[in-house]
């Protein structure tokens, strides 16, 4: 007596349409989203825009981002700094208006990071700024940028890449960064 | 394409749209998460983000005065450390004085100035501005001053030293009102005045134990919270330590093992209150062994003539042969020092006794020498006069409020209500004291009666200064910064006395804006004091250089100076026996309150490092335990955990038992910090406050009051509770940590050694050949040989 797998194909013949379409549905959620909403590149709580201000005026990064030289980090201006210019400047931007709202309030800008390395990472920007390196490297043509991306994947293996290609004393070392 | 009827094309469509949804949620869910970078609107000064910057400052957890170095990151205190510079604390710092974050971060902490609105104790306010209240409080202030009533002031503070006394003092003189007074628990009002009385200065000297040979202390738990743990507890380590290879001998003499005890060679019972006893007649031995061969060598011996061996031995239990092992191996260590604090200090002799423990060094001729006593100089500044209040003094301006005396008290920063017993009276007297005004940081039980309160600013956030006390044998000075910008709406106590004056139209009296141009202008006159230094040629250098070192003074310590105490005080010298609140037949045991490692004498109990610090000698963490022998605890059919009513003739409180060897039978030890009924959500409603059961009983020459002078008896409530502990049990459980050796007398001085079981026992009144050895051997739960620790 010969058994056949048939019948029971006809049925599962729909659930597996079912399935097919809804995994191609996953796919394209998620690309989708991958595409159109990425999380490199955050939609700032003020749209400032740095093609403006580094590429257009071509104001030195670390003129606004001072601490780069002498802390591990880089830190971003205090409203404060930027009223030292924008007090004068522009001031009828409904943007500078904003930031001299938050100012007058005394109200810090709660800017969203887009460079975000986790936190068993040990990544000094003093000494990366004291050997030449330039900011683009790891941070992208930010100049040429109204909303901030990230460029770079930040990854290990980039630290590890750039550390053997600049021969950097200990610099394959695991205490070196995971410290 | 196959056909599709619409029920399939639906349930396709549904799929699809199901899968993208998930497919859009697991790409959102692989996002780094939002991190914020919020930069300061206006950045604090020398800030930068990333970079650790450390302030020095002064600690003022409790009233040694240590240096401390704070680390600030992004404009936030982040961490704690002793100023090495600093010659009090040289860069150590005890748990208390680490958890002065947990003061500045408190989430109890009073944000701004807040008005009574319900009935006193009530604890409803509401917000106030500064303006109005002070505006409001300087008017009434005035009107007072100009009436002729500002006597009606009175100004009680927490220990408060430096310029921000000395403003206060000129604060209430412009008021024309002699009510300023300084209330602390702790202080040793007993030992100022027995060195008063035998030195003739009302000063604390250095206690030398860095360089001492032996320590022979009464009492005094200097590891603790005797005058400056930190400094005491560093000398301490070199003298056993780090010296040139001797060990210094260390014998404690207290009825409770309490943290120095436990680290000492010899731990030594004598009967409470008798301490002073035990030091006269190892003063007399002294003396009987031609010890001491000084001019006045007869007086002494009138002075001492009661204290033979045997006498003391019945009255203090301490054996007579210990007495003279004792007499003998002190007067024989050069240098040694003698040290008299805690119970022996604040009982009803406790002046005497401590004159007593004076006495022993002069007997010995450690006074102005290396490893002795030293005296300090005077204070780099501040007032002279102590306006620190015992017992009576506090009776009395509570007495003066009942009579209406007192129509305005402006209290800051202590709490009398918890820290005074129940029987003086204090909180029921508050109620006739028409206005109350505080300016506490944090809403604690006198707080808690207030109709104005003016929140201070912690120590992190306030200017002042300091010049610690006890010295160390040179001037030194320092200079307390802030080192965040304020949390709240909160101002330091400085600033708000001087706001006051000025709003009473005394700016001629009182010219500084601020209490950092008072320091700085006061700071001139220290400036000019000391010797001209090319490197500092003007003033504001000067004071940058001090308060970036965050301490000032000289560095060497000049011991030397002939000391002879005066005829008169040689013949008044004796030690009475104790007095006790309390008959001992109706009231068996006698109460020994001490103050807790972490809460201090319940200040700590807000700081939730402190509540979860475990008590270093018995291991319990929260709550409140009483500590019973363990032949005292089997008497009484009492183990670990049943809840016991303390009744004293003054009150009843209730707290479950904890059997400890290593007290004496007949004492019932109790931990003081907690039962506090306010102070915020870490203190209030955990464990019960000693204070309350004791009487209000003073020594009778200073007032102070004698804490370890109540007796007590222990009822059984049928309750029982598990005592949370840590280190699981107190039993060796057969790894031998514990053992009793016969060490007979001690071979060399210094040689640590360990005291024999008949010794330790006979010290605390035990039949020792009735239990024997070998049943404190045994391990059995109720070890009723007080022991020995030897350190494996």
């Amino acid at each position: 007596m010969g058994v056949s797998i048939v019948p029971t194909l006809k049925v599962l013949k729909p659930v597996g349409m079912i399935v097919g379409v809804g995994f191609v549905g996953l796919l394209v959620g998620y690309f989708a989203n991958a595409a159109f909403f990425p999380g490199t590149t955050p939609v700032q709580p003020i749209e400032f825009s740095h093609t403006i201000h580094a590429g257009d005026y071509e104001i030195p990064c670390l003129y606004c981002h001072t601490e780069a030289r002498r802390s591990p980090s880089a830190g971003v201006p205090s409203v404060n700094k930027c009223m030292g210019c924008h007090a004068i400047v522009a001031t009828d931007s409904p943007l500078v208006r904003e930031v001299a709202r938050h100012y007058e309030n005394a109200e810090p800008i709660p800017w969203i990071k887009v460079h975000d390395l986790p936190d068993f990472v040990h990544f000094p920007h003093n000494r990366h700024v004291a050997a030449g390196l330039e900011c683009q490297e790891c941070h992208g043509p930010v100049e040429t940028m109204d909303r901030v991306t990230r460029m770079a994947p930040n990854e290990m293996g980039q630290c590890l890449t750039c550390h053997r290609d600049m021969e950097v004393e200990h610099g394959i070392d695991c205490l070196t960064c995971h410290k | 394409m196959p056909n599709i009827d619409r029920r399939s094309f639906l349930t396709l469509v549904g799929a699809g749209g199901v899968g993208a949804g998930a497919g859009f949620m697991l790409s959102e869910s692989r996002k780094h998460p939002v991190e914020h970078l919020v930069p300061y609107p206006v950045p604090p000064e020398e800030f930068s983000p990333g970079i650790a910057t450390w302030y020095n400052s002064v600690c003022s957890m409790c009233s040694a005065g240590c240096g401390i170095s704070v680390r600030t990151r992004e404009g936030r205190a982040k961490k704690i450390e002793g100023n090495p510079a600093h010659p009090v604390s040289q860069g150590r710092l005890c748990a208390l004085g680490q958890s002065g974050l947990q003061a500045l971060y408190n989430p109890d902490r009073i944000t701004g100035p807040l008005v009574r609105a319900g009935r006193r104790g009530e604890l409803e306010f509401d917000p106030a501005t500064w303006e109005e209240s002070l505006a409001e409080l300087a008017n009434q202030l005035e009107l007072m001053r100009t009436a002729g009533r500002g006597g009606g002031v009175a100004l009680l503070t927490g220990g408060v030293r430096g310029h921000l006394a000395s403003l206060l003092e000129l604060f209430m003189s412009w008021l024309g009102s002699d009510q300023l007074l300084h209330y602390d628990f702790n202080h040793p009002a007993t030992l100022y005045a027995a060195n008063e009385r035998f030195f003739g200065e009302s000063e604390l000297p250095y206690y030398d134990i860095e360089n001492s040979r032996y320590v022979l202390s009464f009492g005094a738990d200097f590891i603790g919270h005797w005058l400056s743990p930190v400094h005491h507890g560093l000398g301490f380590g070199r003298s056993r330590q780090a010296r040139d290879g001797i060990r210094a001998r260390f014998v404690q003499i207290e009825p409770r093992m309490s943290l120095t005890g436990a680290a000492a060679d010899e731990w030594i019972a004598a009967n409470p209150g008798t301490e002073g006893i035990l030091a006269l007649g190892i003063a007399r031995r002294i003396v009987d062994q031609g010890g001491y061969q000084g001019a006045d060598l007869d007086a002494w011996r009138a002075a001492l003539d009661g204290y033979a061996a045997e006498s003391v031995a019945e009255q203090t239990g301490v054996a007579a042969d210990t007495v003279a092992r004792l007499a003998d191996s002190f007067a024989e260590t050069q240098p040694g020092l003698a040290i008299g604090g805690g119970a022996t200090g604040n009982h009803s002799n406790g002046v005497d006794a401590l004159v007593a423990v004076n006495a022993l060094n002069h007997l010995v001729g450690n006074i102005g020498v290396e490893g002795g006593v030293i005296f300090n100089p005077p204070p780099a500044f501040g007032p002279t006069a102590s306006r620190q209040a015992g017992l009576s003094r506090m009776l009395e301006l509570a007495e003066d409020a009942r009579a209406g005396r007192i129509e305005m008290l402006i209290v800051s920063n202590t709490n009398p209500v918890f820290n005074l017993p129940e029987a003086a009276g204090f909180a029921e007297a508050l109620a006739d004291i028409p206005q109350i005004v505080s300016l506490s940081t944090f809403l604690d039980e006198t707080t808690a009666q207030a109709d104005l309160v003016l929140p201070s600013h912690t120590y992190l956030e306030s200017w002042g200064d300091d010049a610690p006390s006890p010295g160390v044998g040179f001037r030194v000075g320092a200079v307390s910064q802030p080192v965040v910008e304020p949390l709240y709406d909160t101002r330091a106590t400085g600033d708000i006395v001087l706001e006051l004056a000025h709003r009473m139209g005394l700016d001629l009296a009182f010219p500084w804006p601020n209490m950092e141009e008072y320091l700085k202008y006061s700071w001139r006159e220290v400036w000019s004091s000391g010797t001209p230094d090319p490197a500092i040629p003007d003033f504001d250098t000067f004071w940058t250089s001090v308060v970036r070192a965050g301490v000032w003074g000289d560095e060497t310590r000049a011991p030397g100076g002939e000391f002879a105490p005066d005829a008169g005080v040689v013949d008044g010298i004796g030690v009475g026996a104790p007095e006790f609140a309390g008959a001992e037949g109706e009231f068996p045991y006698a109460l020994h309150p001490y103050l807790s490692n972490g809460l201090h004498d319940g200040r700590g109990a807000n700081l939730p490092w402190m509540q979860e610090l475990p008590d270093a000698l018995t291991g319990v963490v929260y709550g409140s335990w009483i500590e019973l022998n363990p032949v005292t605890a089997e008497e009484l059919g009492l183990s670990e955990g049943d809840v016991v009513a303390i009744e004293s003739p003054a009150g009843s409180i209730e707290a479950p038992v904890l059997v400890y060897p290593a007290i004496m039978p007949g004492v019932v030890a109790m931990p003081i910090g907690q039962g506090h009924e306010q102070y915020g959500r870490y203190a209030h409603e955990h464990g019960v406050n000693p204070i309350d059961v004791l009487a209000a009983q003073t020594e009778p020459g200073t007032g102070a009051l004698a804490w370890a002078a109540t007796r007590v008896r222990l009822v059984p409530t049928g309750g029982r509770v598990d005592l949370v502990k840590v280190g699981g049990d107190s039993r060796e459980l057969g790894r031998e940590i514990v053992q009793i050796a016969d060490a007979g007398t001690p071979a060399a001085a210094g040689a640590p050694t360990v005291a024999s079981a008949t010794d330790a026992g006979a010290a605390v009144g035990i039949d020792v050949p009735a239990v024997g050895a070998e049943a404190a051997m045994a391990n059995t739960r109720l070890n009723s040989i007080p022991i020995t620790v030897v350190n494996t």
